[in-house]
């Protein structure tokens, strides 16, 4: 027993120390963009994911992978993971002080980028050493800022998407445009709209707080308790005016937005949501929604966003992560990601900046079949609120509206 | 034969390879809640062990998980002990057999996804009523999935430890020789309903309840089928926790550690509590 316990002691010493070793700082400063090409091919790297979408699975590993294969000789290998799946991964490995992360590139966004950063994970600034980099619209303020949030060169912008909502067109001529349009509508029919309780539905409620509170700019910025608090109570008492006319009355909502898809498809629900524009054409293709279904913004706006690529800090293949990121985002791999047959991701691109070859061809790419076009909808485009914002209606959406 | 002193390295190797790094689990978890290591915390505090203990959600939580498994338990016992006093014989082989065992094949993801299909209100038995013409809208099907009452995990989990349940009361019924105590009491005269109340179940019972102790804290920890059958109010613990750490905010994960400890103290309670009360039980009847 005596043992055991000075195992015990020890071992708890052990667990419970943490020194701070990072061990080579790789300073960007000492190279050109010859050297991080030297130093970054002929590799194996491990990209991290989210692999729920069968056509960006083969976007990444039937046109990109091959490709860098033969360009670089960079052997990518992609694993599933997103969110807080990647931010728990990278904290253990930062409390365990490991000398390397798992995995080298990652596609983040708004609340992960927010964590990571909070957690000192990420690698940077790198961004602009990337000769790709200035194609990029930085300018764009729904590109070259996440949740409100600078980039710093911590993230580079990979894709754009808007937040649409779907509903079928054979059963529903009108859909609802404004906030009290949308009431009645879920009125009259008792049990068919909800939202999910993830980041889609987040994202739903994000546009309504901004619509109560009398537009985007009213909450631009670092997150205000106040003005929080004041427009929050009022979300609330909307959406508990929606509640009893909710599906399952409001009590349950669906766990995921994969969820919310299939009640769509089976007729359960009369909307879904998605907080990609190109989802519903992929969902009608791959033969989940009826061609009847469509997607529209509403006029109350919705939010857009871009979603990025970090690498970890403690990633022993920095090199290479740039060398691929600078790949992700050239012209030919962002207008091939953007066609709706491939994924329909918008580019993050400035087509101003392109050669006039590329500049024609992202202006003449194949419309969507169910989706409005992008510039359509970009009017009615609202920004990302900072990252507190979500955070705390997620906890308060708990208290006020399922507890 | 290996002596005493053969065993007992052995036995302290199994105790560190198991104990040690359970308890430095705990120990971790403890240091993180009381923010001592954690990469977000800054130092001792017990304000996120007073949030946890204080906050209701929680307590609902473990009570709401606690009556789940009480209640599967307690179905599954019941068809258990049914199938086992009655058709003992037909268990030991034959079709029967393999139909019962069947539900032991599956995984608990399939096992709920199963019954989301069947029971949900877009599920196969809501389809059926609706097209013999029992309901007139798929929507009045009732909530038997995702509901208030957790009907869908009970039916779920006691699916999955039934079969369990049988194959150690069959053992017992056997192990025992139930059969032959059953003729002598019959032959001295007992009812029917006394053999089943005085022999058959004081005997089965008192030898599973260990058993019995121990699907109650499985069903208790169980998280997928929680997850897709139940809903976000009332929530199961095991459910709430892994969304206390992972939900978006990064300072909540000291809460969800103090959360998983006092999960943890339970289910030893639990246990211990019960183990004390079955000696003195056993004590009184000596």
């Amino acid at each position: 027993m005596k043992y055991f316990l000075v195992l015990y002691a020890f071992s708890l010493m052990f667990i419970s120390c943490q020194t701070s070793s990072e061990t080579k700082p790789l300073i960007l400063d000492d190279y050109t963009w010859e050297d991080i090409q030297a130093g970054g091919q002929a590799q194996d790297m491990t990209m991290m994911m989210w692999k729920g979408d069968p056509k960006i699975n083969v976007y990444m590993q039937e046109y990109i992978k091959p490709k860098l294969l033969k360009k670089h000789n960079i052997n990518l290998t992609i694993v599933d993971g997103q969110g807080n799946y990647i931010v728990q991964m990278l904290m253990a490995e930062l409390q365990a002080d490991a000398s390397t992360s798992e995995i080298d590139l990652m596609w983040i966004n708004g609340e992960t980028f927010y964590q990571l950063r909070q957690i000192d994970a990420l690698f940077g600034p790198w961004t602009s050493e990337l000769p790709n980099a200035y194609k990029i619209d930085f300018e764009n303020p729904f590109i070259g800022k996440d949740f409100q949030q600078a980039i710093d060169g911590y993230e580079m912008p990979w894709g754009n998407v808007q937040m649409t909502l779907i509903y079928n067109h054979d059963k529903i001529k009108q859909p609802p445009q404004t906030r009290a349009e949308l009431l009645s509508f879920v009125k009259e029919h008792p049990g068919k709209f909800t939202w999910d309780n993830h980041f889609t539905g987040l994202t739903f409620m994000k546009a309504l707080l901004m619509d109560i509170a009398g537009g985007a700019n009213v909450l631009k910025g670092e997150f205000n308790e106040n003005l929080y608090a004041k427009y929050s109570d009022k979300l609330w008492v909307y959406l508990n005016q929606l509640k009893p006319y909710l599906w399952r009355q409001g009590e349950v909502f669906p766990e995921n937005v994969a969820q919310m898809h299939q009640l769509f498809a089976n007729g359960e629900l009369l909307f879904t949501m998605s907080i990609n524009d190109a989802e519903v054409d992929n969902k009608v293709e791959e033969g989940l929604f009826q061609k009847s279904s469509r997607a529209y913004v509403p006029e109350f706006g919705t939010i857009q966003n871009s979603h990025y690529l970090g690498i970890s800090k403690l990633s022993e293949k920095k090199l290479t992560a740039m060398l691929v990121v600078n790949e992700l985002i050239s012209e030919e791999n962002q207008l091939e990601k953007m066609k709706p047959s491939v994924w329909g991701d918008g580019t993050v691109l400035q087509v101003s900046k392109l050669d006039s070859v590329f500049q024609k061809k992202f202006n003449s790419i194949a419309q969507r079949n169910y989706a409005p076009p992008r510039k359509d909808i970009q009017q009615k485009a609202l920004p990302e609120l900072a990252p507190e914002y979500m955070i705390r209606l997620a906890e308060d959406f708990k208290k006020n509206l399922i507890d | 034969m290996l002596s005493i002193k053969q065993i007992t390295p052995w036995k302290t190797a199994l105790f560190i390879l198991m104990l040690l790094p359970m308890l430095l689990g705990l120990s971790y978890g403890l240091l993180y809640s009381f923010g001592v290591i954690g990469l977000l915390n800054t130092g001792f505090t017990t304000e996120h062990w007073s949030d946890v203990l204080l906050n209701f959600s929680f307590w609902k939580s473990l009570l709401f998980s606690f009556g789940i498994g009480l209640i599967s338990v307690g179905i599954s016992l019941l068809i258990a002990l049914w199938m086992v006093v009655n058709w003992h014989r037909d268990l030991r082989r034959g079709k029967l057999s393999t139909l019962i065992y069947l539900p032991l094949a599956f995984p608990a993801t399939v096992v709920g996804f199963f019954i989301f299909q069947s029971f949900s209100k877009a599920g196969f038995w809501s389809r059926f009523l609706y097209q013999i013409g029992i309901i007139s809208d798929i929507e009045d099907f009732p909530s038997v999935v995702n509901d208030a009452y957790g009907i869908g995990i009970i039916l779920a989990s006691s699916f999955i430890i039934t079969p369990f349940l049988s194959l150690i009361l069959k053992g017992i019924f056997e192990n025992e020789h139930v059969t032959k105590f059953q003729h002598i009491a019959k032959s001295l005269g007992a009812s029917q309903r006394q053999v089943l109340m005085k022999i058959t179940l004081p005997i089965l019972l008192q030898k599973a309840k260990t058993s019995l102790l121990l699907f109650l804290i499985f069903v208790i920890g169980s998280y997928e089928i929680p997850l897709l059958l139940g809903r976000q109010n009332p929530k199961m613990i095991t459910v709430a926790i892994v969304d206390k750490a992972q939900r978006f905010n990064l300072n909540d994960i000291p809460q969800a550690y103090a959360m998983a400890i006092l999960y943890v103290l339970f289910l030893l309670f639990l246990f211990f509590g019960f183990q004390r009360l079955a000696k003195l039980k056993t004590k009184a009847y000596a």
